[in-house]
């Protein structure tokens, strides 16, 4: 087999079009034939203005956590609690924007609300961080855990009328906020009949700053050094302990406001399961992308129309919307084991061998 | 039946399962292999537990299929982890999320109307059953039930930390190079041990649903298969500890429904938080101060 068969790329090419056509026989399994599904997934993801905008602020939010998660990553640390990260910068970003008068103008409303949303993000992951940082606890099951406790936490601030709940009027009001003062509401980024937010470009700069931040600075080559080697990152001087409680907080404040991102975005309310996902999603995109910021921007977009495009799928074409989940979740089985294969058939096409960029794979868990 | 005795009961029904799925998931993280995928394998036992119960209007070949769909993911992290040495962490992460999409997915084709699930009846033990308060909680489990109780104590009998086996598990875990150079065969000792924890946790599934909830429903394990690794935790990678924090966490789950119905007024939101914030201390106090398998999640191939 050549090595341009075997390249990433083309792996996980070949995942994702396998998974694809499990996701189009398990649509046929509930009874949509294979041409009504795939135009309903399309409608949904392409089909009209509405949808392609809502679909790029997915887009945006899932590049936001997957660009947290890869800061971490670099780190040799894992961060599983996208989910709940999101859920401490959506509450946060509540919290400041139904509070703030009603008339505050959009330049002092805004940025308190992002700042609120990342700066929680950063609390919220800064618990596990300190934990493996100082005692050695493994960042993985304690940021996983936060996630259920962040998710309760929504549900318990949307259900009490004394914390984050709208005013109880009659039995019909829903358990979700006021909703966030008019300045507070991301910009429209002006696209003709498209609910597209500010969100997308912000995700981009974000991205192309962190892709800038750890390739070409020394924050980035320190990250980078505790990932591969911690002892001898420590011995060239890197403070260990420091610097991962600070990529896994710089992770949960990104995540966080992705999180306020969301809330800000209309219907500007929050409400229970808002995050539908995104944190687990993002986690995905940033594995995928291993370490590139132009495969991480690739694997965004793919994911963010296809759940978008899985919402159209159950309106229209009947079929289960967790046909997507199933399909996202068989694209990370196939190319997590696809590319290990591959790497190692790589590395034997070419010797002396070397290890794939950017996934420090080896050294996770190893240390503890 | 007096409030105390309620908790305990469905105490002791959240933390049977859980036992049965820590016991079997600390068999595998000692020989190195950590399965976060135990929250998919139990919802797929189940799932397919529910799904053989209906089917063939047996119990017994519902648990039976409830096994089967906990191997089946086992057989999924042990190919893709062991064989493909693919990253246990994505790998268990995944799973779960297609366990939880497929079963959901799968519930909305089956279990359309609402099919009475042939499930187990208790069988309470005489006399021991007629002790105030633990009687109705201990001695009063299905047959299921019972078979579970008696896997955990095989189990932690056969493979203990002082039996051969035991040993050979907790080398691989240890030193897999070492392991391997001895002459044991690293792989395939990962892979059983994956199939054996996949295969309790499907049986904790079919007892979840055919002893205690008696129906399956969307999420129905909602985040007790992570409590179990937890435990594992938790227990210093020992069955003991592992065993007191699984009835521990279940004890905590039960007070989520016992609290309410005592009418104390306290949102349930607060209370579904309880398990997992007790879990993330649990993991940070007690786990300082012991040490994992020195090989847990690192891949295995020789070079």
């Amino acid at each position: 087999m050549t090595t341009r068969l075997l390249h990433p790329a083309t792996v996980a090419a070949g995942a994702v079009v396998a998974a694809l056509l499990v996701g189009v026989l398990l649509a046929g399994l509930a009874g949509a034939d294979p041409l009504t599904t795939v135009s309903a997934l399309v409608e949904g993801m392409v089909g009209t203005p509405y949808a392609i905008g809502e679909s790029l602020n997915g887009v945006a939010v899932l590049m936001l956590v997957a660009a947290g998660f890869v800061i971490a990553y670099r780190a040799g640390l894992v961060n599983v609690g996208g989910e709940g990260q999101l859920c401490a910068g959506g509450i946060a970003a509540t919290a400041v924007g139904t509070g703030l008068p009603a008339g505050t103008p959009a330049v002092v409303a805004l940025p308190s609300v992002l700042i609120a949303a990342a700066a929680a993000g950063f609390a919220w992951a800064a618990v596990p961080a300190a934990l493996r940082a100082w005692r050695g606890t493994s960042e993985i099951i304690t940021t996983l855990l936060l996630n259920f406790v962040g998710l309760a936490l929504v549900t318990l601030v949307v259900h009490e009328e004394g914390l984050l709940r709208q005013p109880v009027t009659s039995s019909e009001t829903l358990p979700q906020s006021a909703p966030l003062v008019d300045g507070a509401h991301l910009p429209s980024l002006g696209l003709p009949r498209s609910p597209a937010t500010i969100a997308v470009a912000v995700a981009v700069v974000a991205l192309v700053a962190v892709g800038i931040v750890l390739r070409r600075t020394g924050t980035g080559l320190r990250l980078t050094a505790l990932g591969h080697a911690p002892a001898a990152a420590a011995r060239l001087g890197v403070p260990v302990a420091r610097t991962r409680f600070l990529a896994l907080g710089g992770a949960g404040a990104f995540a966080g406001v992705a999180g306020g991102m969301v809330v800000a975005t209309a219907p500007a309310v929050l409400a229970e399961g808002f995050t539908s996902g995104y944190g687990f999603s993002g986690l995905v995109v940033g594995l995928l992308a291993r370490g590139s910021m132009t495969a991480l921007a690739a694997v965004a977009v793919l994911l963010g129309f296809l759940v978008s495009g899985g919402i159209n799928l159950q309106l229209v074409a009947g079929v289960p919307a967790t046909t997507v989940s199933i399909v996202e979740s068989l694209i990370i089985l196939f190319i997590a084991g696809s590319a290990a294969w591959a790497a190692r058939r790589r590395a034997a096409a070419r010797r002396p061998a070397h290890r794939p960029a950017g996934a420090p794979v080896e050294t996770v868990g190893a240390t503890r | 039946m007096t409030l105390l005795t309620q908790i305990l009961v469905s105490g002791i029904g959240f933390a049977l399962p859980l036992l049965v799925a820590a016991v079997g998931e600390l068999v595998s993280e000692r020989a190195g292999a950590l399965n976060l995928s135990l929250e998919g394998m139990m919802l797929s036992g189940a799932f397919c537990a529910v799904l053989g119960s209906v089917t063939t209007g047996s119990p017994w070949l519902g648990a039976v299929a409830g096994v089967l769909g906990g191997l089946l993911l086992g057989a999924a992290q042990a190919l893709l982890s062991v064989r493909a040495l693919a990253d246990q962490i994505v790998v268990g992460i995944a799973a779960n999320a297609l366990a939880l999409a497929a079963s959901t997915f799968g519930a909305r084709l089956v279990f359309t109307g609402g099919t009475e699930v042939p499930a187990f009846d208790r069988l309470p033990i005489p006399v021991l059953h007629d002790i105030p308060v633990l009687g109705p909680a201990v001695f009063s489990q299905t047959a299921l039930g019972w078979i579970c109780v008696l896997v955990v104590v095989v189990t932690a009998v056969l493979l203990g930390p002082r039996t051969g086996r035991g040993l050979r598990i907790d080398a691989t875990g240890e030193d897999a190079v070492a392991a391997d150079r001895t002459g044991l065969p690293v792989r395939r000792l990962r892979a059983l041990c994956i199939l054996l924890t996949s295969a309790m946790a499907g049986l904790a599934g079919a007892q979840l649903a055919l002893s205690e909830v008696r129906a399956f429903s969307d999420n129905m394990t909602a985040g007790i298969g992570y409590l179990a690794v937890v435990a594992v935790i938790a227990g210093r990678w020992r069955a003991p500890g592992t065993a007191l924090a699984a009835v521990l966490f279940g004890l905590a789950q039960a007070l989520q429904y016992a609290l309410p119905a005592l009418g104390v007024a306290v949102p349930p939101a607060l209370l579904t938080m309880i398990p997992y914030a007790i879990a993330v201390v649990a993991v940070s106090g007690l786990a300082g101060s012991s040490r994992a398998p020195s090989c847990l999640t690192v891949p295995f191939a020789r070079a």
